[in-house]
């Protein structure tokens, strides 16, 4: 997904909705978590834009919470429970799927097979 | 006007080593971690292994390493670069109006301070202390402004190297930096006597038989940073509380322990800044990049 300052943004978005799992004292998600503004955006392989400092799935844990709502690795995540991830430090990013009361986080995420589906439909 | 071949060899050469003396870099490129790592570490000794398996743990979240030039002021070289690396703006204290004349006011409070140990110039008449440090305060506040106005990443990084090139000017930072622990340090011990709460680490700063009081510390640890030895533990904590900054540090010797990373201080404030450096052995300090943290939820 390109981003031109100045520009509006526009994203074919999906709906995420994980219920997490109870392991003991821990809400369990089943998946990993890279970027942040305050990482190193060269080292993720699943963005497009190499300056792109959002946050992505990096993992999805087979059978787990994630993987049964549907979340797959390359994902990136826009918001969470309405909460903006696009300018999000690596551990704001994790207090904010994280927090201990919360059983269920709604994400908002991008795909970029889901961008190149809606880029083709549009022009066939 | 027309120098023999001999000649234009012997200038080609002077040329050559004059600019490689003036682009040394104190902070040298970054290269992979577990290839730096694999290069230093060979053997299968005990202290190998414990190596190793501290830069793995290191290489989870850094995915670079940058060595520092090793001289007694190599701790306060590996924060400075960092914290100046990251700035986007001036620290609270670097702002307030009567910054530069701190010089000036402690002397004038304790007559000791005449005892600081400048840096030698080599060629320069040396000034009056006060006039001197004020110098390198200032100069300490104008880089940092500097670098933390410049927007884009890798122009902000040059402008670091660019700096950490230039031995002058990097070295009067130090200096400077070290003047400011001395001013903490004092504000301590005073709050200390005036029964203010302090942190745990102030105690432990004037519990040693060599510093305690500031004109102790001075005497005999600050005015040898740089010269005959660097910083201790203790006096990482006051180097952090000085910049208000939290120094995270991987010691990699006490990987396995609770100890492996050690946070100074270690009840950090929320909104200081967090630089990270790795240590072998508490006694030399280098720098880890590339952030690259994948975090398991």
């Amino acid at each position: 997904m390109s981003y031109v300052p100045g520009q509006p943004v526009t994203a074919v978005v999906q709906r995420i909705e994980i219920h997490k799992l109870r392991q003991g004292d821990n809400l369990i998600l089943g998946f990993s978590i890279g970027g942040g503004i305050d990482q190193d955006p060269t080292q993720n392989p699943f963005s497009e834009d190499k300056t792109d400092k959002g946050i992505y799935v990096t993992r999805v844990t087979e059978g787990g919470p994630a993987e049964v709502a549907g979340l797959q690795i390359g994902d990136k995540i826009m918001q969470v429970n309405g909460w903006d991830m696009t300018m999000v430090t690596h551990d704001q990013a994790r207090k904010r799927l994280t927090k201990r009361n919360e059983e269920v986080v709604r994400l908002l995420v991008t795909r970029q097979s889901l961008q190149k589906a809606v880029q083709q439909s549009m022009m066939s | 006007m027309y120098r023999d071949a001999e000649e234009i060899e012997r200038e080609k050469i002077l040329l050559c080593e004059t600019s490689s003396s003036e682009h040394k870099l104190s902070v040298a490129p970054e290269i992979d971690i577990m290839e730096y790592c694999r290069k230093e570490w060979r053997g299968n000794t005990p202290v190998a292994k414990r190596m190793r398996k501290g830069y793995e743990a290191v290489a989870q979240k850094f995915a670079s390493i940058r060595r520092v030039r090793g001289d007694n002021y190599c701790a306060l070289r590996a924060t400075l670069f960092q914290a100046l690396s990251q700035a986007t703006q001036l620290p609270s204290w670097l702002q307030s109006e009567d910054f530069t004349m701190l010089p000036e006011n402690l002397l004038s409070k304790y007559d000791w301070i005449k005892q600081w140990q400048l840096k030698q110039k080599l060629g320069r008449k040396m000034g009056e202390i006060h006039d001197e440090i004020k110098e390198y305060l200032i100069l300490l506040r104008k880089k940092w402004k500097n670098i933390s106005e410049i927007k884009g990443p890798i122009e902000k990084q040059e402008a670091c190297d660019k700096l950490f090139k230039n031995e002058e000017e990097e070295y009067s930072l130090y200096e400077a930096l070290k003047f400011l622990m001395l001013n903490t340090a004092i504000e301590l011990y005073n709050d200390d006597k005036n029964g203010r709460r302090v942190p745990v680490f102030s105690w432990l700063l004037f519990a040693r038989d060599t510093s305690s009081n500031p004109r102790q510390l001075m005497h005999n640890h600050l005015n040898h940073i740089g010269h005959s030895g660097g910083l201790e533990q203790v006096e990482m904590f006051l180097l952090a509380y000085a910049l208000q900054y939290t120094i995270q540090v991987y010691r990699l010797y006490k990987y396995s322990t609770d100890e492996f990373i050690t946070l100074y201080p270690n009840d950090p404030e929320e909104d200081w800044p967090v630089v990270t450096l790795i240590t072998e052995d508490d006694r030399h300090y280098n720098i880890p990049v590339r952030m690259c943290q994948e975090t398991m939820l």
